[in-house]
């Protein structure tokens, strides 16, 4: 095995990481990226992007086509039986636990994974009241929602967790309340020294979560830092967004608006800050003729950034 | 390292065993409705059975059973496995691949062995047959459900196509139903086609039960040894590449 725990400190990281599939597909192309023990790092991207296949590659699923893997001392290509050992792997499908109690899987997961009984239930008791599942906790998977088996395939993988947990959307289907829970659970572990890998769809939320993160588009990585170094670059900037009414068109931008994107029924617009009065006229003018129902100015966030980056929407990606 | 195979070995059986509670009761009595049903059913072809058509009956039946307990039950599980999203959970786990195949096959055991008792019982019982339980029966018994399992596994995981593996394994059993002779003997079959069945598993596996229950029963029964063994060798290593298969 290859030694880099003098160079990386023992945690996470990919160099120079490209995927080419026999169809040609080109889903990395050159990632590079460092996560330090006790980091929570983002990976951020539209769908498609290659986020998931990243991480497939780094828990053995899947075998680069050139570039190096490695976790602390391991080299985790080399060795997919030791990145199977030092890798948490929460994937973007359900768990498939219909046949276990909540609590059972927990805790199995856990042993399965080499920790000791009596630590493994005292975890999984604690994760059940840190997640609010004690309702569920001696119900069959078959019989719980899909936010609550998301949740409790997050305890799974973090009951005893290897060096690295990688976390593939765990917040998909669960409820804001519980959300909260699970981000202070992701937080808990970077506390504890274990490096957090989190792909998600989820600008918002990522940006409360993560220490650092990485936005990915077509297969490279466009921009990496920490969220507010992300959103320097709109320093000076607004969000005014409007809530276009139903079966109406969303306004044209005028032309103080630099850019412009339509989620759904929401129109988001980034202004100069000195552009605010002209922009709340804007937007008065479109709720006086219909055409939208309310409007919010606010101060730009991780989100804008992420579409200035990419071009897509996080939502449903169209672009203005 | 043998301590930590041991502990992940029993720890993917009550893995498999607490995962699969709902479904290993209701294959066990579906495999005892396949074995007896068999045994039974055939009986009624005949106002007299023939002696010998019953033991070849009554000992190919339990060999049904465990092929059938192998060959069927990974392949749909891994490809429900497939379709729902599960599957690359299941091969993220840590436990050593050979442990897990282990495990696997003694839950598939432990889930046959109910079935392949009634069954042969319920020969006996119909046909009132005086058969022999030698030792030997415990390496048939063995060797046979390594192998279907082995196969099955081959299968589960060497065909990623879900739809494909569910019909391979289902186009097995019917070549182990009708074009092998497991429930009846080889001299049956066109002389091409018992050829054929000298290399493939099903037929050599019911000479090997039968030649641990049935007495002054000898025809071939190292050569039959072998061919298992080979298949069940071959099998592992189909599951081991597939496994350790990265696109």
């Amino acid at each position: 095995m290859d030694n880099v725990k003098g160079r990386d400190g023992g945690g996470f990281r990919a160099e120079a990481v490209t995927k080419v599939y026999a169809n040609g597909i080109r889903a990395n192309d050159g990632i590079s990226l460092h996560v330090a023990p006790g980091e929570v790092y983002g990976l951020l991207g539209p769908n498609g992007a290659g986020k998931t296949t990243l991480v497939k590659q780094v828990i053995g699923l899947l075998k680069p086509t050139s570039g190096r893997i490695t976790l602390g001392g391991h080299d985790l290509i080399a060795d997919p039986a030791a990145a199977r050992q030092l890798c948490s792997y929460l994937p973007q499908a359900q768990v498939p636990i219909d046949s276990f109690l909540a609590r059972e899987a927990i805790v199995l997961c856990g042993r399965v994974r080499g920790g000791a009984r009596k630590v493994v239930e005292r975890r999984a008791d604690e994760l059940i009241s840190a997640l609010d599942l004690g309702e569920w906790r001696d119900k069959r998977g078959i019989s719980l929602s899909g936010g609550v088996k998301r949740l409790v395939g997050f305890a799974m993988v973090t009951v005893h967790p290897g060096r690295l947990v990688i976390l593939d959307e765990p917040t998909n289907d669960v409820d804001p309340l519980r959300r909260r829970m699970l981000w202070q659970q992701v937080r808990d572990l970077g506390d504890r020294g274990i490096s957090v890998l989190l792909v998600t769809h989820n600008v918002l939320e990522a940006e409360k979560a993560v220490d650092r993160l990485a936005v990915i588009d077509d297969g490279r990585l466009i921009a990496e830092g920490t969220p507010s170094a992300m959103k320097s670059a709109d320093r000076g900037h607004l969000r005014l967004q409007l809530m276009i009414a139903p079966g109406r068109d969303a306004p044209g931008a005028p032309p103080f608006v630099r850019r412009c994107t339509l989620a759904g029924r929401t129109l988001m617009a980034v202004i100069d800050e000195p552009d605010a009065p002209a922009g709340i006229r804007w937007a008065q003018q479109a709720i006086g003729t219909g055409v939208a129902e309310e409007y919010a100015l606010s101060a730009t966030s991780l989100e804008d950034a992420y579409i200035e980056l990419t071009g897509h929407g996080p939502g449903n990606g169209e672009t203005g | 390292m043998a301590r930590r195979w041991l502990y992940g070995y029993w720890r993917m059986v009550a893995w498999d065993l607490a995962g699969l509670r709902l479904n290993l009761p209701v294959l066990s009595c579906v495999l005892i409705l396949q074995g007896a049903g068999f045994v039974y059913g055939i009986g009624l072809l005949f106002s007299h059975m023939p002696q010998g058509a019953a033991i070849f009956v009554s000992t190919g039946s339990p060999v049904m059973n465990l092929i059938t307990a192998g060959l069927i039950f990974e392949p749909q599980l891994v490809a429900d496995q497939r379709l729902r999203g599960g599957y690359e959970f299941l091969q993220s786990l840590p436990a050593p691949r050979s442990a897990t195949t282990l495990a696997w096959y003694t839950v598939t055991l432990a889930t046959a062995l109910p079935a392949v008792a009634l069954t042969l019982l319920a020969g006996l019982a119909r046909y009132h047959l005086h058969l022999v339980l030698t030792p030997m029966v415990i390496p048939a018994v063995l060797l046979t459900c390594l192998t279907g399992v082995l196969m099955g596994l081959a299968i589960a995981h060497g065909i990623t196509a879900p739809m494909a593996a569910n019909l391979l394994s289902v186009t097995l059993i019917f070549v182990m139903t009708g074009f092998s002779p497991v429930a009846f003997p080889a001299s049956q079959l066109p002389g091409w086609l018992a050829s054929v069945n000298l290399w493939l598993p099903f037929g050599p596996m019911a000479t090997i039960m039968r030649s641990a229950l049935v007495q002054g029963f000898t025809g071939g029964v190292p050569r039959a040894y072998a061919v298992v063994a080979a298949w069940a060798i071959a099998s592992a290593l189909v599951t081991a590449w597939a496994q350790r298969r990265r696109r």
